[in-house]
């Protein structure tokens, strides 16, 4: 039975019935009850923006507070991982990756390959990305290709509440790491969400709008923007095929490239600055393989090679909104040799 | 008469071992002993001490000591001039101590502090010969030193160093026991213990079951570590001749079970069998047919098989200065300047 | 390898531990004098990192742990891989880069692992050790399994964030987790008398909320007795501990550092302070072992270095097909 709730509440409710169903999944991060030690209420915060509120005493035991130290608590719940727990850690904002990134690519990426096929990490690393609330430079970046770049890691970047439980569910099952993109800005937007639980199986893209003329694939949040663009579009005639990867790793690229055989036009649109994004992963994935099916250059619509402004108008700038979406569409689909 | 020279030698090593796991026993900071160092050249200073012969060590000590001398404000008053001993390498074991305080000894130094723990003391007694020590206490079991702030022991050992007292008042011949075990030969200012472990290990004692035979130089009630078993059923006061012998055992054996404070933190039942004065000159043969010899609380000497170790309480151990009698007697007055109106 | 502190006389060993112990660090003695020989020949790919000297703080810790325990360890680690059971021979040939070794050759000598073991693995980044075992330690416990956590880790990884965190994280977490700072002197070419601020590592531990023990690293059953003193505790609930193992290492950083940054240090090392000429000293005094039975055990180890060494070199390399498997359980 499907009802609507808000993404923070489908994250919460994975997270639960997990945890209800297998105990050994385990939840800690920074404030993931708020506060430890603190002499008012110990779930006070359940997380900065209230993710995990009310797990803390559900699951007594099971969701622990942590200092601010990141490279032991991200370690530590990788090393639980491969001592058999299934430990779901919080990493606060994926601006904070940087004080912690060798557990993640160094360690739990690689110890599959480097033990020769004889260790399981099934960790999974929840974090906030995305601007858009004028939290400025280091709490607003979109690093999600920073993780897809690394071998051995999968990246899961849930587009709406749907997403965001079937995916999370999938995390927590699955025994490689996860690095779990939540868009900051996605917190309080609603959709239908089954109430049992369900799994979205990484590298499968979902179709979200059927059309003809232009492929436009979108990650994240950037997903209602594209579904924005092409409302306007049709008005246009111009239909949309917009694609939403769910994960950028594993890529569904065949979904994609079908498409593209089909509509023969490209854009992607992705809010990480621009070099060594997705988009520039995508297009060159279309590019090598479907290079005959392409009757445009293909178009990325990104954010500038910046930091994140803080200034709300720079900062509205700076986001790929549906307008600049609107435009690549229209520049590809007129395009003429 | 000549320099008057005094020697302080500084241990930064005690404090560190397992006790502090086994029992709660605190880390003495090295800057607390390099502080207490530089209380005592500001004393010396005062009371005409010429020459100060100061141990080196690579655990901070004498480098903090020789910052402090480059960077002390002219109007402070005067140190005397501070000769840091760096003849012998420095092994990062007793055999600093012994060395420093031999140096100090054949310099003619008038007194020597020792700061440091039972450990420290008795090496520092292996080496003194007649100079007078003055013990103060860093270690974790401090049976033998006393507790004492450093500036008023300064003073006192000042003032011993220029001449200001009749030695013979104001030191006492601390009783030793030696031990000669395994081709070696140990001196304990305080305890000798035999226990069935088979090897020195982690040094420390904390497990009494272990424990066979103890013999105290003393055994006062409010003492910590071994000598507190005896401190608490049959004291033997410190500036009596003799000292005390006990048979240990495991408490379901015992005579006696004495909850006695072997360590900072560890009150445990040491079983007793019986116990006996010990004369000195007496000669005593281990009857513990193998195992290691504990001096003053830490395991030294691995024995098996004949002969047996033997242990002897001796009344010639190192002279230690009283600093209380110093200062309460006669050489106070140094500190008195009475104004002519 | 067990017999430890259930009597009433703590850390009694037997014969058969002392044995055991023996055997033990004559292994990982032979095993890295070997490796030093057959690096030299240029049969051995990439680097490694030898432990010997520092046999007694491997061996005295792991004598006391079992299969529910877990180990992590440094780029210097074929000491603790042997310490903690993992199959010499496997790790010869891995050392080697053939498919016959504990990571199929994909590791090599820095990332030699058996987590069927509790082994972590040897580590190639400095620190990454220390919030492994906090994770280990912290499923111990909530599984409550009695297993601790044991990070290895040198005087280099003491200054590095990530231990000072996992301290810091096991103190408020109360984890069953002891680390071990092996202080060989050195962090690469940098002495530690410099590059560490306090008098001693261990002095560190009363800042993160636990005790800190320095112990001479060259004595085993001083190692044996204070790690046994801590694995204790921790497995009670006592929370974690700090040990300081004081040694120096008798080869280089890596395997063809000139060592110039050194004084003669190791020649008076091997000499009169080396772990296995102690041991044999004291344990034949006691009448425990006779040196019959202590050179039996060296020819016994010397012929299954032989032999590891024999057999690593003739195995198979990896196929090709062996590039791309295992980057991830499914894909």
């Amino acid at each position: 039975m499907a009802r609507t709730i808000s993404y923070r509440e489908a994250i919460n409710e994975a997270l639960a019935q997990e945890m209800e169903r297998d105990e050994r999944v385990i939840v800690m991060g920074e404030d993931n009850a708020g506060g430890a030690g603190s002499p008012g209420d110990e779930d006070a915060w359940g997380g900065v923006l209230g993710v995990t509120k009310g797990l803390y005493h559900r699951f007594p035991g099971r969701v622990l507070d942590t200092p601010i130290s990141e490279s032991a608590f991200i370690g530590a719940a990788i090393g639980a991982a491969t001592a058999g727990m299934r430990p779901v850690a919080e990493l606060m904002f994926i601006d904070f990756m940087g004080v912690c990134f060798d557990q993640i690519f160094n360690q739990a990426a690689k110890f599959r390959y480097m033990f020769g096929g004889k260790a399981l990490t099934p960790v999974v690393i929840r974090t906030m990305y995305g601007a858009g609330l004028r939290a400025a430079a280091q709490h607003s970046q979109a690093l999600y290709p920073v993780f897809t770049h690394i071998p051995g890691l999968k990246v899961a970047v849930p587009s709406s509440p749907y997403e965001a439980k079937g995916l999370l569910t999938q995390a927590i099952r699955d025994d490689d790491p996860v690095i779990f993109c939540e868009h900051k800005a996605l917190y309080d937007t609603t959709g239908e969400v089954p109430e049992e639980q369900y799994v979205i199986p990484f590298g499968e893209a979902n179709v979200v709008r059927d059309g003809g003329d232009v492929t436009v694939v979108a990650i994240g949040r950037m997903v209602s923007v594209a579904l924005a663009a092409a409302d306007e579009l049709a008005g246009a005639g111009i239909q949309c095929e917009v694609i939403d990867p769910r994960t950028t790793s594993p890529l569904d690229t065949d979904t994609i490239l079908e498409s593209v055989e089909s509509t023969g036009r490209l854009v992607v649109v992705d809010e990480s600055t621009p070099r060594c994004n997705l988009a520039t992963d995508i297009s060159a994935t279309v590019a090598q393989q479907a290079f005959g099916a392409l009757r445009a250059p293909i178009e990325m619509v990104t954010a500038p090679h910046t930091p994140v402004p803080f200034a709300g108008n720079l900062e509205d700038l700076y986001i790929p909104d549906a307008q600049r979406v609107v435009n690549a569409v229209k520049s590809v689909t007129s395009w003429e040799r | 008469m000549g320099d008057t020279v005094v020697g302080i030698v500084a241990n930064p090593l005690s404090g560190r071992d397992i006790r502090r796991l086994v029992a709660t026993a605190s880390v003495f900071p090295t800057a607390e002993k390099a502080n207490m160092v530089q209380r005592m050249l500001t004393a010396f200073g005062v009371v005409g001490v010429d020459r100060v012969l100061v141990g080196t060590d690579l655990g901070g000590i004498s480098a903090a000591v020789l910052r402090a001398i480059g960077t002390r404000p002219p109007r402070d008053p005067p140190w005397p001039e501070v000769e840091f001993l760096d003849q012998d390498p420095i092994t990062q074991t007793a055999a600093d101590t012994v060395n420093a305080v031999r140096r100090m000894a054949e310099a003619g130094a008038r007194v020597v502090v020792c700061l440091g723990g039972d450990g420290t003391v008795r090496a520092a007694a292996a080496a003194c010969g007649d100079t007078p020590l003055l013990p103060l206490s860093t270690g974790t079991n401090n049976a033998f030193p006393q507790l004492r702030e450093a500036t008023v022991a300064g003073l006192a050992a000042g003032l011993v160093a220029v001449g200001a007292v009749d030695i013979a008042a104001v030191t006492r011949r601390a009783p030793v026991l030696r031990v000669d075990g395994a081709g070696r030969s140990e001196l304990a200012l305080v305890d000798v213990c035999t226990s069935v472990n088979r090897y020195v290990g982690a040094r420390a004692l904390w497990d009494p079951a272990a424990l066979t035979e103890l013999y105290c130089t003393f055994a006062e009630p409010d003492g910590i570590g071994l000598s507190s078993v005896p401190g608490v059923l049959c004291p033997s006061p410190r500036d009596e001749p003799s000292g005390v012998a006990l048979m240990l055992c495991p408490p379901a054996e015992a005579t006696w079970v004495v909850a006695a404070p072997i360590a900072p933190g560890l009150v445990v039942p040491v079983g007793v069998r019986s116990w006996r004065r010990l004369e000195p000159g007496e000669v005593v043969e281990v009857a513990t047919p193998r195992g290691v010899v504990a001096v003053d609380g830490e395991r030294e000497i691995e024995f098996s098989g004949a002969p047996a170790p033997r242990v002897t309480l001796r009344p010639d151990g190192p002279r230690c200065v009283d600093v209380r009698a110093v200062l309460a007697g006669p050489a106070r007055n140094r500190l008195i300047q009475e104004v002519e109106r | 390898m067990t017999d430890t502190l259930s009597t009433s006389v703590a850390y009694e060993l037997k014969p058969e531990a002392l044995h055991d112990a023996y055997r033990m660090m004559r292994t990982i003695r032979a095993f890295e004098e070997r490796v030093h020989e057959e690096f030299a020949t240029g049969d051995i790919p990439g680097f490694v990192h030898l432990y010997a000297g520092e046999e007694a703080s491997a061996v005295g810790v792991c004598s006391h742990l079992d299969n529910r325990d877990t180990i992590a360890s440094t780029h210097r680690g074929h000491g603790h891989c042997i310490a903690k059971g993992v199959d010499v021979k496997a790790m010869m040939a891995e050392i080697y880069g053939k498919s016959t070794g504990s990571c199929h050759g994909k590791g090599g000598s820095m990332h030699i692992a058996d987590l069927s073991k509790g082994m972590l693995g040897a580590n190639g980044i400095v620190g990454g050790g220390p919030p492994l075992i906090c994770g280990t330690a912290l499923a111990a416990k909530q599984k409550g399994t009695g297993g601790v956590g044991v990070a290895f880790f040198g005087d280099g990884a003491s200054n590095q964030g990530t231990t000072l965190e996992s301290l810091n994280l096991a103190a408020v977490w109360n984890l069953p987790a002891v680390f071990v700072a092996e202080n060989n002197g050195y962090a690469e070419a940098t002495s530690s008398t410099w590059s560490v601020a306090s008098d001693n590592i261990a002095d560190r531990a009363a800042g993160f909320g636990m005790p800190g023990v320095i112990v001479d690293g060259f004595d085993f059953f001083a190692a044996y007795e204070a790690a046994g003193e801590a694995i204790t505790r921790a497995r009670e609930g006592g929370g974690p501990t700090l040990i300081e193992m004081k040694f120096t290492r008798y080869f280089g950083h890596f395997e063809g550092d000139q060592q110039t940054y050194r004084a003669d240090e190791v020649a008076r090392a091997r000499e009169t302070l080396d772990c296995l000429l102690r041991f044999r000293g004291r344990v034949t005094e006691t009448g425990q072992l006779s040196l019959e039975e202590l050179d039996r055990i060296d020819a016994e180890v010397a012929e299954l270095i032989d032999e590891a060494v024999d057999e690593a070199k003739r195995a198979p390399k990896p196929r090709a097909a062996d590039l791309t498997t295992d980057v991830y359980v499914a894909y």
